[in-house]
């Protein structure tokens, strides 16, 4: 591969990233206001928002590793961007397969509980507490999917991944090969976005949207954009592993979007999980579900 | 000839003319742009006003769909909504989380009591004036209003963002001798608060002729070092560090 080709799709992708990002974030406010009988933010709000708070005039840090754990939290995303295939783009994915893919989407996290640890906030502290809790909980369902995944594929190459369900259509998509592990998967992905009954450490009303607590201007703006990078990683991973990525934006694009609508839609339901009990929940079910999965994948062979 | 040039007066910044300048920047104009349409509130909500607050947000009139939408702390707030009447152990809370904000930020005072004092107004306990203890963008009178007008309220804030003209954060900074006059007559001339506003008007060039005076120098006077100890300390010890 050409050098230049991989320099042109290293820098399009986090901004394609962003921009398909953006629109999940619309979705995602749009389709809660709608449930709530209410119109929903305009088209361009997610936008609006993220430039608002980068053209603050005074910008609060709380120091140097407050800054350098926001540069963290983006810059991890946008690597994380990077080694995600996308239709016409490949980027970095033949030199880094799954499990670096899973790796580096701790690296956020990271990030998160190195700058909030500055801003020495009770509230923060407990929140990045909370939120790494979280991560113990999700991280165990989603490593078995990927392990079942690489182990129903025969590789741990996200493109290669594609290729083989592009090339034997619907019926060799990850969702109809083992649908367990896709249950196991959604409802780990509804996990990781943090969505209620999970949004435990974000829980406005309780400590103050926790690792945000302290975060304003272009420290919450760099926030709002690692949200739309979440919300598309989380989209475009279960795509790519579940239901055969895509050949063009059109048949991707409809996928990504069809997947989040779930969690979107279904969080408005429930209240919010004490943080242990949360911990629990996830320790029982997906990771029970995506053993189970992964028996029967194993049984198959 | 060069005399009456010298007469011309220079006024610093693009934003002297009060916003009507027709060549401000492209970037300012984008940033006020978006700054009208997304709008993060900081309820203030001691006083009666706030219960008119919740139909405004959920569904009967929905105010996300102005691109307004509540938010937790000061921090990320861009409005502080003060509803109802200010009693003066309140509004040391109230400077407290406006100097946390991050700005440009924008005071919005709801009911009459933040006008005038409103039915508190033979009370010893309530502060009459809010915009004499910090720069106020907007009130929107009433006993209480009624969601239409405060929509209407923010409404109007919107139209003043956009127009460039919601600059009244910046007084706080160029007057502040004033407001922390009237401060320090309410709550004694030890009152301090943790966040430097004299430093950050230097850092941010928003030094004005109004921001030292004799209030800053009584500031000056008492002020102490902002790190507290780190364990609760009584007795005599306490007495030491509150001295």
């Amino acid at each position: 591969m050409h050098w230049q080709t991989v320099l042109f799709d290293v820098v399009v992708m986090p901004l394609v990233a962003f921009i398909v990002g953006l629109l999940l974030v619309l979705m995602m406010r749009r389709t809660r206001a709608r449930l709530e009988r209410r119109i929903g933010p305009p088209f361009f709000q997610p936008l609006y928002d993220i430039l608002k708070l980068y053209a603050k005039e005074i910008q609060i840090s709380h120091g140097f590793i407050h800054d350098l754990g926001i540069i963290m939290v983006v810059g991890g995303y946008i690597t994380v961007e990077m080694f995600l295939p996308v239709p016409g783009m490949v980027g970095l994915a033949e030199k880094g397969d799954l499990i670096a893919l899973v790796y580096l989407m701790m690296v956020p996290s990271l990030g998160m509980a190195l700058g909030v640890g500055q801003c020495a906030n009770p509230n923060g502290s407990i929140g990045i507490s909370r939120a790494l809790i979280s991560m113990l909980g999700y991280d165990i369902p989603f490593v078995l999917v990927v392990v079942a995944a690489a182990a129903m594929y025969g590789t741990t190459s996200l493109p290669e991944i594609i290729a083989i369900q592009q090339q034997g259509g619907v019926g060799s998509w990850g969702i109809a090969s083992m649908p367990v592990m896709a249950l196991a998967g959604i409802i780990t992905t509804h996990v990781m976005l943090a969505k209620e009954p999970f949004e435990t450490y974000i829980a406005p009303a309780e400590i103050a949207t926790g690792p945000m607590v302290e975060m304003g201007g272009k420290f919450m703006g760099g926030l709002f954009v690692v949200q739309t990078f979440q919300v598309y990683t989380a989209g475009v991973l279960f795509t790519t592993l579940f239901l055969g990525g895509g050949i063009t934006w059109f048949d991707f694009l409809p996928k990504v979007f069809a997947v989040l609508f779930l969690p979107f839609a279904i969080t408005i339901l429930f209240p919010r999980y004490k943080a242990g009990e949360g911990l629990l929940w996830v320790w029982k079910w997906p990771t029970g579900i995506a053993l189970l999965g992964l028996a029967l994948i194993f049984t198959q062979r | 000839m060069s005399d009456k040039q010298l007469q011309i007066p220079v006024e610093p910044g693009h934003r002297a003319a009060g916003g009507t300048n027709p060549y401000r920047g492209v970037f300012d104009r984008l940033s006020d742009f978006c700054r009208a349409r997304s709008l993060f509130l900081l309820h203030y909500c001691t006083g009666c006003g706030a219960i008119e607050l919740p139909p405004a947000m959920t569904s009967r009139y929905d105010m996300e769909r102005l691109g307004i939408q509540p938010m937790a702390t000061p921090r990320q707030a861009d409005i502080l909504l003060v509803t109802g009447y200010v009693a003066t152990k309140t509004l040391k809370r109230i400077m407290l989380t406006y100097e946390q904000m991050s700005a440009p930020r924008y005071v919005i005072g709801i009911c009459s009591c933040t006008v005038n004092g409103g039915m508190y107004w033979q009370s010893y306990a309530t502060v009459k004036k809010l915009n004499e203890y910090l720069p106020v963008d907007m009130y929107i009178a009433g006993c209480m209003p009624r969601p239409e007008a405060v929509i209407v309220g923010l409404q109007k804030l919107m139209d003043k963002i956009e127009a460039g003209r919601a600059e009244s954060w910046k007084d706080y900074y160029r007057n502040y001798d004033y407001y922390l006059g009237k401060q320090q007559a309410l709550f004694g001339e030890r009152w301090q608060t943790p966040t430097d506003i004299i430093a950050e008007a230097r850092r941010y060039d928003l030094f004005g002729p109004g921001t030292l005076g004799e209030h800053t120098a009584l500031l000056e006077q008492y002020q102490q070092p902002l790190e507290m100890p780190s364990a609760p300390v009584f007795g005599r010890e306490r007495e030491k560090i509150e001295r």
